[in-house]
């Protein structure tokens, strides 16, 4: 397991990082109805890289030569959506561990999570709110579609702000089987039209689980006085920090984040405030367990 | 009226603006959670520093350098002088110099030593004696200077100036006795033949003249005799044209032609010859002090530093090109 989210941010490889994350942590979001690969059959599909070994069926490659996967009848009726808030103050540093910020985390979380349920054998989709737009990358099962998501992660970089709330209902709207949300951000906008997004799809009886990534710096309030500070998201302001204003500081992040916790306790929606220096095995295995718990 | 020029120095504002960088914010650092942070009145920091100080250094140096060009820029830089009029004997430089021994010396380059220390005053230093020595042409006005000058003037003996001059004529005693009448320290030399030195040639034979033969002016007694006398043009009873030999002057009557009465035509083609080509020398001023007159006006262009200034602008033009596109790479 990677103990250290130092290492997210030396390496643009999300396979190799989701591999380490989830070295012995095999066990999924929630239980699979179905028992496992190959129960019943139904066909023979071409091999695809990422496909388990286990699954080629040996007998056929000697007659045919080529590798074929045994496709068994397994469709699960849970699709995970991986929502990701890729705004421009998700590029917020970690000012203890260079090069670390928050889209980096919060996109290795979400790989980990395609990667779990393409184990599983679930549908996955990605719905990336950025720059005004949401990218909707529609759910399928699979080892290219994880190849797809990983792609689609890799790519994004975080500009702009959220989509309107109409923007997000078109995006968001789900079958009424039940699905997954897994949502990560950093919730700084609150109510936002994301905000708003989530709580009706928990009122329509979708399993969300948000993930709220945070700073070492932002929980200590510890910034270089020094500086001037602007909002990436918002206008030409400039903050001033100093230790005059820490305290207001911490009493305003406070209380923003107090109304997100009782917001989401209140829609029963499990949400795990998480400093992106933890070590994101730790941190994708709490996530979770608290949403398995709820 | 050149010095107007200097007015034009503050057109090296703009390469200062130019270059200088432009004002920049008090640095600020994007931070998500800023919205908690109370709002601060952003400073404007006025950075004067400047972007490639050596190209701005050279565009600086460049319309200076044109500036002071067309200004004219004169710096004092001589002291005491003595100035001797060209032809003066040395003994007697030395013997008014006597008080200026330590002097710097310089030869005019003409009589007119008045107008050129009016020229040139800007070049001697406010504190520099001037003397002037030799024969020094009168001006028509009394000069003032703004530096106190001594004229040590003294008449020299004209010197004696021959002028060749070439008879063909059928009457050659007629005007051998005109170009031997006393002329001043002017004297006319007859020769036989025309040679280089010779400046007039009085052909007065019916022929024409053999092809070789060159001077500045001919008098020409039969027009027929020159084709080029046809379109002529008239200046007072003298009658004037062009040829690839010389100009050619004539008279409608032609005189020492036919009797000895038209001797005075001829004593007024010579007058003309003199007044046109020689022009009167002027009288020896007498010898003064002028007093320093600080109202006395500038003279006009010194243009002592105009060829060194016009290299320099030459080469701060061409090395700033060469760092323009230096930098533009």
């Amino acid at each position: 397991m990677l103990d250290s989210s130092a290492l997210i941010a030396h390496t643009a490889r999300l396979d190799l990082v989701i591999r380490h994350v989830l070295a012995g942590l095999g066990h999924g979001i929630h239980a699979g109805r179905e028992r496992g690969a190959g129960v019943e059959f139904s066909e023979y599909r071409a091999y695809a890289p990422g496909d388990e070994w286990r699954r080629v069926d040996w007998k056929l490659m000697a007659r045919a030569d080529r590798y074929f996967v045994r496709e068994a009848e397994r469709d699960s009726h849970v699709a995970v959506w991986l929502v990701l808030d890729a705004t421009a103050s998700m590029l917020e540093p970690s000012r203890a561990v260079p090069e670390l910020t928050k889209l980096q985390y919060a996109r290795v979380m979400l790989a980990c999570v395609a990667a779990l349920a393409q184990r599983q054998g679930d549908a996955f989709g990605l719905v990336v709110c950025q720059g005004e737009r949401a990218h909707f990358t529609p759910a399928a099962r699979g080892p290219r579609q994880l190849q797809r998501v990983l792609a689609q992660l890799n790519r994004t970089d975080a500009v702009g702000t959220l989509p309107g709330s109409d923007t997000l209902r078109a995006s968001l709207h789900f079958s009424p089987a039940p699905s997954v949300v897994c949502v990560a951000g950093d919730f700084l906008d609150w109510p936002s039209p994301l905000s708003e997004a989530m709580l009706r799809l928990r009122r329509m009886r979708h399993d969300v689980r948000a993930l709220c990534l945070q700073t070492e710096a932002e929980v200590q309030a510890s910034f270089d006085p020094a500086l001037a500070y602007r909002d990436p998201e918002q206008g030409s302001q400039v903050f001033r920090f100093g230790r005059d204003v820490r305290a207001a500081y911490v009493r305003n992040r406070e209380a923003h984040f107090a109304t997100v916790v009782s917001d989401c306790r209140q829609n029963d929606l499990p949400l795990l405030c998480a400093r992106i220096e933890q070590a994101p095995g730790e941190v994708l295995r709490t996530w979770l367990r608290k949403a398995v718990r709820a | 009226m050149n010095s107007l020029w200097w007015w034009a120095l503050p057109v090296l504002i703009l390469p200062i603006l130019w270059h200088r960088q432009k004002r920049e914010q008090t640095k600020s650092a994007p931070l998500a959670s800023a919205r908690f942070l109370p709002v601060a009145q952003p400073k404007q920091l006025r950075v004067w520093r400047w972007s490639d100080p050596v190209l701005l250094l050279l565009r600086c140096l460049l319309l200076a350098t044109l500036i002071a060009l067309l200004a004219d820029l004169v710096l004092p830089w001589r002291g005491d002088t003595v100035l001797v009029v060209p032809g003066t004997a040395p003994a007697l430089v030395d013997k008014e110099a006597a008080g200026l021994k330590e002097a710097r010396r310089m030869t005019l380059p003409d009589r007119d030593a008045v107008n050129w220390l009016h020229a040139h005053e800007r070049e001697f230093k406010p504190e520099a004696r001037l003397l002037v020595v030799g024969d020094v042409a009168m001006p028509a006005t009394l000069p003032r200077f703004q530096h106190a000058v001594v004229l040590r003037s003294q008449a020299a003996a004209p010197a004696g100036v021959e002028r060749h001059v070439a008879v063909f004529s059928g009457r050659p005693d007629a005007w051998r006795r005109l170009f031997a009448a006393p002329a001043g320290a002017l004297r006319y030399v007859v020769d036989a033949r025309p040679g280089p030195k010779t400046e007039l040639i009085v052909w007065d034979l019916p022929e024409a003249p053999p092809a070789g033969i060159r001077a500045p002016l001919w008098w020409i007694g039969d027009a027929r005799v020159f084709p080029e006398l046809a379109k002529y043009k008239e200046a007072g009873r003298i009658r004037y044209a062009d040829s690839a030999r010389g100009r050619l002057w004539t008279m409608e009557t032609w005189p020492l032609a036919g009797d000895d009465d038209a001797a005075d035509d001829a004593r007024a083609l010579l007058a003309a010859w003199q007044r046109l080509q020689y022009p009167p020398q002027p009288f020896t001023a007498p010898p003064q002090v002028l007093t320093a007159d600080a109202k006395a006006p500038a003279g006009p262009a010194g243009g002592a530093l105009r060829d060194m200034l016009s290299i320099a602008l030459l080469v701060l033009f061409a090395l700033e090109r060469i760092v323009t596109h230096v930098r533009r790479r």
